[in-house]
């Protein structure tokens, strides 16, 4: 089964992150300006989308707060892939006995749950900041991925071309950029899509427990931890909106991972026909 | 029991032990991360006030101007004789205060995960059966939404429903003041439980699933249909039962994912447990408390997983053919 692009997902996507790339532009306050006389007002003409327990324009904070947001999402699943790449490469390529050792060691990291690891981690490296958090998520969303390396890497190991680059002397690196890669990075696309996703949960989980950034630096994260005094006061709006622009960020992108893993099986068959029909006609 | 299969658990525990101290090694190694604060999370704020004969004695007390190796195994031996160290922030000894909350979460992961289990097998037969048609995507749909949505957040929106708006069901703890009842017990759990539930059912329910639709494809369902039984009693007779191995290797791996959905919502619902433990102490910087936390929660999931392999073997003729792994 085909799954169609998802046009709606992409486009609501491309919004959020254009928003947040404007945000300079866009937003109408200053997003760390606590306007005292107009706490927790609720959506309406001099905020749009109202203003949370300390006065900041909401809509203002979650335009800056996106960002950061998003940066850590990103840079995150840019460590972790990295690292996986290695990793599963490595013990795709190690005798059998090391490719054990090295794969029961993911199955250790996978028994603590990711959000307990990123918390002890998290307290004993100190105070957080932005890089931090990258830096924390980073190491513990790899192995997951590099399960899947390793086993993609299995299989073309033994492949003649990857033979004939070995015997000619081509390093590993070398290798591992021009044969293997190109091998199993559309297998693992939709897992890196995903783990962005996962990232930015990560870090609003994070800092709405109080472990992650504080109050005055501004994330979807950090932004929410506010919201538990507020909705026994009835300010739904401090929960409800930035919420919502976490999770449809969140469902963008998953949905798209999904389209990527979807057509990712076929891609083989879809690519060949394409190119048969162009001959046709 | 046959001789394969006791060497088949024989080779498991050995698995076991060697798991728990790769385990112990890695908690241990991230523990001393911490710049240079062993110290302080032993004595607090009294480090400062120490004079520098008193530091190197408490250094050498605890062993700090050890390599990191000997460190560990004293530290290991330790742990072996039951002495799990002491938490800075309750002036007590981390097992006791664990001791204390490890029932309530044992009750709220337990509740959801039979929940979640039976719920998901549900879902996913319901929806097999109806494949490709408007309900089986519209579940999907949703399924994929309610997936997406974090836990905290979720559980948020259950407390401001039904707690600050309607009013019916207690926002936080895991009894009332001064209650303690069985039913009080209960009230307070559906919540939490709910919030799970919620944000983990599809996990589960899209893995069966789709194993349910692979099995249902096969050659002989074609010849059960042939020979006239209804698809009711193909689904349930023998598709179902052909994937109960696979549902138990789903739940083992699920496991962890319902861990940490437990602990963040418990720190949600200030439900005492060991996710409010955990966060609490790393608020605090009581590494001794989150550390063993992360032990016990570990040791959990790889007892759980390890007792599913040995009973996905034993309901898998299938799976006692092939040779393990090497550990």
């Amino acid at each position: 089964m085909k799954k169609k692009m998802p046009y709606v997902a992409v486009a609501t996507l491309s919004v959020i992150i254009l928003a947040t790339l404007l945000a300079d532009v866009i937003a109408p306050y200053d997003p760390g300006y606590m306007d005292l006389s107009a706490i927790s007002t609720s959506p309406g003409k001099d905020h749009v989308l109202g203003t949370d327990t300390m006065g900041r324009d909401l809509f203002s904070a979650i335009l800056y707060g996106g960002r950061i947001s998003l940066v850590i999402g990103i840079a995150a699943t840019g460590i972790s892939t990295l690292i996986a790449i290695l990793y599963g490469t490595i013990a795709g390529l190690a005798p059998a006995a090391l490719d054990d050792v090295l794969m029961r060691f993911t199955e250790i990291i996978m028994s603590i749950p990711s959000i307990l690891l990123v918390i002890f981690i998290q307290a004993a490296i100190g105070d957080a900041t932005v890089f931090s958090i990258i830096i924390v998520i980073g190491a513990t969303a790899w192995p997951s991925v590099a399960k899947i390396v390793r086993n993609e890497v299995k299989q073309i190991r033994n492949r003649s071309y990857v033979l004939a680059a070995k015997a000619m002397g081509g390093s590993f690196f070398y290798i591992l950029r021009k044969h293997l890669m190109p091998g199993f990075m559309s297998t693992i696309m939709f897992m890196i899509v995903s783990n962005i996703g996962s990232a930015i949960m990560t870090e609003a989980t994070l800092s709405f427990l109080g472990l992650g950034l504080p109050l005055d630096e501004l994330s979807w994260g950090s932004l929410l931890s506010i919201s538990q005094r507020a909705i026994l006061s009835g300010a739904w709006w401090i929960l409800l909106i930035p919420g919502t622009v976490l999770t449809v960020t969140l469902i963008c992108i998953m949905d798209v991972g999904e389209y990527l893993r979807v057509n990712n099986k076929r891609g083989a068959v879809i690519a060949r026909n394409g190119f048969m029909k162009r001959r046709i006609i | 029991m046959d001789k394969s299969t006791r060497i088949y658990i024989g080779k498991k525990l050995l698995q076991f032990v060697i798991s728990m101290i790769v385990l112990i090694l890695v908690v241990f190694v991230v523990s001393r991360l911490a710049p240079g604060d062993p110290l302080r999370a032993y004595y607090g704020e009294a480090v400062e006030r120490m004079s520098p004969e008193q530091l190197a004695h408490a250094e050498h007390r605890l062993g700090l101007d050890q390599s990191l190796a000997v460190q560990f195994f004293d530290w290991l031996g330790q742990v072996f004789q039951g002495d799990f160290g002491i938490s800075f922030q309750y002036k007590r000894s981390v097992m006791d205060v664990i001791g204390d909350v490890a029932g309530n979460t044992a009750v709220l992961a337990l509740v959801s995960f039979i929940i979640i289990s039976l719920c998901s097998l549900a879902l996913a037969i319901f929806c097999v059966r109806r494949e490709g048609k408007t309900v089986d995507r519209v579940i999907c749909k949703l399924g994929v939404m309610t997936g997406s949505v974090p836990e905290f957040f979720m559980a948020m929106i259950f407390i401001m429903v039904f707690s600050v708006i309607l009013g019916i069901l207690p926002q936080s703890g895991a009894v009332s003041v001064g209650g303690g009842g069985f039913l009080d017990r209960a009230v307070h759990l559906i919540l939490p439980v709910a919030a799970i539930s919620v944000s983990h059912i599809w996990y589960c329910t899209y893995l069966m699933r789709s194993r349910l639709s692979d099995e249902m494809s096969k050659d002989y369902v074609l010849l059960c249909m042939a020979k006239g039984l209804s698809e009711k009693q193909t689904v349930y007779r023998h598709c179902v039962r052909n994937i109960t191995p696979s549902v138990v290797g789903i739940m083992a791996v699920f496991l962890p994912h319902l861990l940490a959905g437990a602990y963040v919502v418990e720190v949600v619902f200030s439900y005492p447990g060991m996710g409010k433990l955990a966060v609490e102490s790393a608020q605090y910087h009581d590494y001794n408390l989150l550390m063993m936390v992360c032990i016990i929660t570990g040791a959990t999931v790889i007892t759980v997983n390890i007792i599913a392999d040995i009973i996905r073997r034993q309901m898998d003729p299938e799976l006692k053919q092939e040779r393990g792994q090497l550990l």
